[in-house]
């Protein structure tokens, strides 16, 4: 219970770095943040009590102790897109850096709704 | 006062999300498409990490989307950085013991890259994560030598022939069995090295290619030109 | 050989991975492989088509059944709108191929098909999460091409559609981590059948992220604040990919999604409702604009909020017309942006104002635009007037007496500013100097394609129609769905 609080509050505060803050390097830190409360709400659904890992290494595992496996290769591939993101948005960033001298969002927002 | 507008939606948004949240019960076995997965994996696929069974088997299609996404990424970042990737690293000089520790290191990083990526189909861990940690292993010595270079050259190979490895293994599946990613290779015994058909041979491609692809990702980063 | 809709994505991919090992040698052949590809494709979305009318194809991938393995539906809806993509993306290449001059090319290139490769996933997948895989391969390729030109203003349009399209994919996760709690499965069609089983309280508000997610992507309104910069600020065949492809991918994704479901009566209500504000706001924003692919990228959002209240409409004429308008659009649109890309590039600036007289020193393009201006305006005898009329009768059948009234103020506003532009160019005094620089044939020949097939439906609107009514049918018909995805 106390994971989905958690990360549902790693997600909402992601979401306010994003909404509220100027530097844009912390705009990005947010979406790291929304993405980190995502993927551990993710990972929480498919806890099992007293579950083991999902591999079978040794003799004698069986699968009614072991975690749901789908939600951990659904994080892997979240994870990554994440990453890709936070990727591409780093090198806008630095482009805007480049353009503006500055990491200040009011000062860079020319293009308007 | 655009703080307090903030506050207020995110914290309508949060209270509904966790109220249907609360809905689902925490720690309990759910009767879903995982216990099938769980119970059939090494009979069908021959792994015997069932996450591994799942993300290069059973949902191969997204893996081979995921690969795609970081080689998005790269080349969006290439391209977005394009004509701002200068020569050297803007990095202060490491110490002597950051140096020899680092190319210490260095190898043995790499090869626990590689064994993680090898053995993805056996213990935790698989393309990505080993790909990961020969990045880091990479970005220790970006840190500790100025002057340490990949071969931008290579990294294209690599990059480029891993990612037409994971497509042909997905073309060989249509052309010698039914289904695009389906194994067409005998399944061996589980728990051995030498097992589970194509998830090593697509699992090898990925640590390759992520490896590559995160060390492009870091030189480029630290390249670039203020 | 036997085709497969897996083609779609797989060779895409295959080529994006070849593009930078041939880049090495040769960079004119990187310009090429776009083009063989997408025409190899096109083909292959030709000769696939009759099969889908007999019975949806839907092909396992990894040799697991559904719900266990990742399955592709491509009915004759996908058919529909995948070779409508790839067509237009093929154009779009032919366009780009003199177009485009600035480097790096080859990682146009790959950016450009892989954008096309995630649209045809999204439109072909049956599986929730790897639709998301494809929604975030289409987001990431377009948040480059968007700042592709790597100007101030292009950044910031990129910086501003990752950060809205991040909350996009984050919503669209949320709810697809919830449908697996619920339902415990990832397949559309199982999850289809489950859905009845699911309390109201999460229902609802998984509806409410799908449509916020995808909301976003399609430009429904007040989600839409990307749309006008990206769309004026990427390189301006990219402009035409966000409208012909980007667009037109997550509008099927969330009409699919509303129909196989939420299909409750409150989800078509809100599609309706959203669909005319967004409508009559974009129309008027579109009325202000000053520079002419802001405009144009304002009137897009105002198609978009057209083909959602057919949707909205819900009958099988409505969505008959609103797969009749998305395809109309995706032609118009694309035509309008090529035009208006070499009008920018000959006039020098992306002011309306800058474009006064140049029908008379470039006639060529200045045709093009005008007659795409008039298509989507929706006068007779072009292709925009069919779809418009299916729009205006099936919604005065469904009763919405109101939301006719609006479509028709709304198309009077669209009058009004795509003819002053088109004014602007025969009718004011030629002040550009630049008669040296032409548009080169590929760029003419690219915009002649389109215009031919506009005007072509616009005689002859059955030779569409024929396609849209299986497209319309397999979209309603929740039964099928089920029973073809789960191979039942």
């Amino acid at each position: 219970m106390v994971y989905y609080i958690t990360a549902i509050l790693l997600i909402l505060i992601g979401m306010y770095a994003i909404l509220t803050k100027k530097n844009i390097i912390k705009i990005v830190i947010g979406l790291s943040i929304v993405d980190s409360g995502v993927n551990l709400l993710l990972i929480s659904i498919g806890y099992i009590k007293n579950g083991t890992a999902p591999i079978f290494s040794v003799e004698g595992l069986t699968p009614d102790k072991m975690v749901d496996p789908i939600p951990q290769a659904l994080v892997l591939t979240a994870i990554v897109i994440g990453l890709g993101v936070t990727a591409v948005a780093l090198s806008l960033v630095i482009r805007l850096y480049d353009h503006h001298k500055t990491l200040n969002i009011n000062k860079i927002r020319k293009l308007k709704w | 006062m655009r703080k307090v507008t903030a506050i207020f939606v995110l914290a309508i948004f949060g209270f509904y999300m966790l109220s249907v949240f609360l809905t689902i019960p925490f720690g309990e076995k759910r009767d879903n498409v995982g216990q099938h997965y769980l119970a059939n994996t090494v009979k069908e696929t021959g792994a015997v990490n069932t996450v591994t069974s799942i993300v290069v088997s059973y949902r191969g299609f997204d893996t081979l989307g995921e690969v795609t996404v970081l080689f998005l990424a790269a080349t969006g970042l290439g391209a977005i950085l394009f004509d701002k990737k200068g020569k050297k690293r803007r990095l202060q000089h490491a110490s002597l013991i950051v140096r020899v520790g680092a190319h210490l290191l260095y190898p043995l990083i790499v090869l626990l890259g590689a064994y993680v990526f090898v053995h993805g189909h056996l213990t935790p861990g698989g393309g990505f994560q080993g790909g990961a940690i020969i990045a880091t292993g990479v970005l220790l010595m970006f840190m500790s030598y100025r002057s340490f270079e990949t071969s931008h050259k290579a990294l294209i190979y690599i990059e480029s022939l891993a990612g037409i490895v994971f497509v042909l293994a997905g073309f060989s599946g249509l052309i010698w069995g039914q289904s695009f990613l389906q194994n067409v290779l005998p399944l061996g015994e589980p728990g051995r090295l030498l097992s589970a058909g194509i998830i090593p041979i697509i699992y090898i491609a990925v640590g390759f290619k992520v490896g590559a692809e995160l060390t492009g990702l870091l030189d480029n980063l630290l390249k670039t030109i203020k | 050989m036997n085709f497969s809709p897996v083609h779609f994505i797989a060779v895409p991919l295959l080529a994006a991975f070849l593009i930078p090992i041939i880049g090495r040698f040769s960079k004119e052949v990187v310009k090429l492989i776009p083009g063989a590809v997408l025409l190899y494709l096109s083909y292959v979305a030709i000769s696939l088509y009759p099969h889908t009318l007999q019975k949806p194809i839907v092909e396992i991938i990894a040799g697991f059944k559904p719900p266990f393995g990742i399955t592709l539906y491509y009915g004759p809806l996908a058919a529909f709108l995948v070779t409508m993509i790839m067509i237009v993306g093929f154009v779009i290449w032919l366009y780009s191929y003199k177009f485009i001059i600035r480097e790096p090319l080859e990682k146009y290139y790959m950016l450009f098909l892989l954008v096309i490769a995630g649209a045809a996933g999204i439109m072909i997948t049956g599986d929730i999460f790897n639709m998301f895989v494809f929604l975030e391969i289409t987001s990431i390729a377009a948040y480059s091409l968007t700042a592709f030109l790597r100007d101030k203003d292009g950044a910031e349009a990129a910086f501003k559609y990752l950060l809205i399209g991040s909350f996009s994919s984050t919503f669209y996760l949320i709810a697809v981590m919830l449908i697996y709690a619920n339902t415990g499965t990832l397949n559309i069609a199982d999850i289809a059948t489950k859905m009845q089983s699911v309390p109201n309280q999460p229902k609802i508000f998984i509806m409410i992220l799908f449509m916020v997610g995808f909301g976003i992507e399609s430009e429904l309104f007040p989600l839409n604040g990307w749309a006008p910069d990206a769309y004026s600020q990427a390189p301006s065949p990219i402009g035409g990919v966000f409208g012909g492809i980007v667009v037109k991918a997550s509008t099927y994704a969330m009409m699919r999604f509303a129909f196989v479901l939420f299909d409750f009566r409150s989800t078509f209500e809100f599609i309706l409702v959203m669909g005319v504000i967004t409508m009559v706001i974009a129309e008027m924003s579109a009325m202000r604009q000053q520079q002419i692919k802001r405009m144009l990228a304002f009137s897009s959002i105002g198609q978009m909020g057209l083909v959602m209240i057919a949707f909205g409409v819900g009958t099988d004429a409505s969505v008959q017309a609103a797969l009749f308008q998305i395809f109309n659009h995706a032609i118009i649109k694309t035509l309008l942006f090529l035009a208006a890309g070499y009008l920018v590039f000959h006039s020098g600036s992306k002011k309306i104002s800058a474009l006064d007289g140049l029908g008379h020193n470039k006639p060529i393009t200045s045709f093009f635009f005008a007659l795409g201006a008039l298509a989507i305006i929706g006068l007779p005898p072009f292709a925009g007037f069919w779809s418009k009329l299916y729009i205006l009768t099936s919604t005065a059948k469904g009763g919405f007496l109101t939301v006719i009234v609006l479509i028709l103020i709304s198309g009077i506003i669209e009058a009004v500013y795509y003819l002053r532009v088109v004014s602007r160019l025969y009718f004011k005094k030629d002040v550009s100097k630049d008669s040296v620089r032409r548009t080169p044939l590929s760029g003419i020949v690219a915009m002649g394609v389109l215009a031919i097939v506009i005007i072509l439906i616009g005689f002859y609107p059955h030779l569409i129609l024929e396609y849209i009514q299986p497209a319309a049918h397999d979209l309603i018909d929740k039964a099928s769905y089920i029973k073809f995805g789960l191979l039942n």
